[in-house]
């Protein structure tokens, strides 16, 4: 499947590099502000304030994740990983923490542009696959009531095939889910079981 | 005791594009003759020429031989983009830098070169809010296959659909190939506002009187309906397309018969297109940056593009890009009749600086 590239609104955008002094950053920083961002440099600790940026660019040769005020893999904002060492130790301590994209080190003009590209379409793609995950476990979840809710229909008289088809059409009556419908039914029961108690 | 100092010269003067070569060559020799010959400035220009030949694969190696055999930093040179990505690293081992005096498709901006013709927010976009107003939304895009063409049209159709327009069809030739009867066969039947012309040399010839023979035999297309443009036809090229070029509405910094506007052309010149204009300016420009200043010719680029007088010669040290006025022209009896003038602007290659479009100075009421 070929999907359309969205190009991101880089105009004014920010970036942060952590890392420290060094002609990589001049080099990057000279990028950047080339294509239309703002630039941060940040080194040897991320500040709280910098969860706002744009796109973080990140010295993977002396990272830890003390550096960073979030836990591995959940950086608020694409993230794009300076790799001079290849050492596999660097390359394991990277995949755990979590990148959109990466540059080799040095840093010339060539590159950067691709990178911040890459990084914002991969960080969007996992974003929206993350909710996609979210709600697919949620309606697994729902699959004790889903059966609670067709043996309720059923009791009344239905075969089971019957009981899913009119559990079905009442979601589609409600504009909801099938999962929610479920919900609704057996909620609804248990509160008439209590009123009848009652 | 005038200074001297070499600078490459790299255009090809065979091959598919060689009408550009030589016009870009001309302009460079014309820059250097008028760097020499006056008092204006303590050093003179001496050029060190290699002829690519429309080879993308010499001019790796022919920029080498030029900074590694002469002492000359400077090149003023290339055509294609395909052949600018090509020097770039050589540029980069070697420390050289290279003025790049053509139109391109942006999304560059390496701090080995200079870019001193225009990028698309100086020719494509305000060609495309000419065409929209003038002629309708509905596009045709066409282009030799390579770079230059591919992403120019992506541009067009991202700036045409976000217009609300659309892209009717979109086809592809191989460089130097004259086989256009099927693009213009899919233009006749699909009845487009205007078609984006991105080919060059011999296949932009062939398309341009295949289309002029459209105009002649399909009202549909005759007078002034559904437009070719183009974001890098000039005169170089109209003599030998003859006849058949009337009509295509073009896009530049400048066609003849305008004000001179870029550097260096307060020097009464005369230049036969823009192309040999941006050269000459590249070459001036250059000179002015090292007037004065011995040893400057071995600065890094983004050294002597941080003196101030880059600015006022309308570089960019950020980008490395030019300020340049636009206008856009329709060409009528061989020549460019102006349409539009558009007040100078800065090249935005990475079209981050915001869409709005340049004032118009002159708009041709039609």
């Amino acid at each position: 499947m070929s999907r359309r590239l969205r190009i991101p609104d880089l105009g004014g955008a920010v970036a942060v590099i952590l890392h420290r002094p060094h002609p990589t950053v001049a080099a990057l920083a000279r990028q950047l502000e080339a294509i239309g961002l703002r630039t941060q440099r940040h080194w040897p600790e991320l500040p709280p304030a910098a969860q706002s940026a744009d796109y973080l660019f990140i010295d993977v040769d002396p990272a830890h994740e003390d550096q960073f005020p979030w836990l591995p893999g959940r950086a608020p904002m694409p993230t794009i990983a300076l790799i001079g060492s290849e050492a596999p130790g660097r390359i394991e301590w990277l995949m755990n923490f979590g990148a959109d994209a990466q540059i080799l080190k040095p840093v010339g003009t060539a590159g950067v542009y691709s990178a911040l590209l890459i990084a914002r379409a991969t960080f969007d793609a996992r974003a929206e696959m993350s909710d996609q995950i979210d709600s697919l476990r949620r309606r697994l979840s729902q699959r004790q009531t889903v059966v609670r809710a067709v043996a309720l229909l059923a009791a009344r008289g239905k075969s089971e095939d019957a009981a899913y088809d009119q559990l079905r059409q009442m979601a589609m009556a409600w504009r909801i889910s099938f999962e929610e419908a479920a919900e609704r039914l057996v909620q609804n029961a248990a509160a008439d079981k209590e009123a009848d108690h009652g | 005791m005038a200074r001297k100092i070499s600078i490459g010269v790299l255009f090809s003067r065979s091959g598919p594009y060689r009408l550009m070569g030589e016009t870009s060559r001309s302009g460079v020799l014309k820059g250097i003759a008028q760097v020499n010959e006056g008092s204006r400035f303590d050093l003179t220009f001496h050029p060190v020429e290699r002829d690519p030949a429309g080879d993308v694969d010499a001019y790796a190696p022919l920029s080498e031989e030029i900074l590694s055999t002469s002492g000359a930093r400077h090149i003023v040179g290339c055509t294609t983009s395909w052949s600018r990505k090509e020097v770039i690293p050589s540029l980069e081992r070697l420390n050289g830098a290279l003025w790049y005096p053509v139109p391109y498709e942006g999304f560059e901006a390496s701090d080995r070169v200079v870019y001193t013709h225009a990028c698309p927010n100086q020719h494509l976009l305000p060609l495309l809010d000419h065409a929209f107003r003038l002629h309708g939304k509905r596009g045709y895009l066409t282009g030799s296959n390579y770079i230059w063409g591919w992403e120019m049209n992506r541009l067009a159709r991202q700036v045409t659909v976000s217009a609300g327009g659309e892209i009717l069809g979109e086809r592809y030739l191989p460089l130097g190939s004259i086989d256009v009867s099927r693009i213009v066969q899919e233009i006749a039947a699909l009845r487009p506002d205007f078609v984006l012309n991105q080919l060059i040399g011999p296949s932009q010839y062939q398309f341009v009187a295949a289309m002029s023979e459209l105009r002649r035999t399909d009202p549909d297309f005759s007078g002034r309906r559904c437009p070719v443009l183009s974001c890098n036809l000039t005169e170089c090229e109209l003599p030998v397309m003859g006849a058949s070029a009337d009509g295509i509405v073009a896009a530049g910094p400048w066609f003849q018969g305008m004000p001179t506007l870029l550097a260096g052309q307060e020097q009464t010149q005369d230049f036969i297109s823009s192309f040999e204009a941006a050269a000459y300016a590249s070459v001036i420009m250059l000179a002015e940056l090292l007037n004065q200043r011995p040893g400057a010719e071995d600065l890094p680029l983004s050294q002597l593009l941080a003196l101030p007088n880059a600015r006022q010669l309308g570089i960019s040290a950020r980008t490395h890009h030019t300020r340049l006025p636009i206008a856009i022209a329709r060409v009528e009896n061989g020549g460019f009749n102006v349409l539009d003038v558009l007040e100078p602007i800065e090249g935005d290659p990475y079209l981050t600086a915001g869409r709005d479009l340049p004032r118009p100075v002159l708009r041709v009421v039609t």
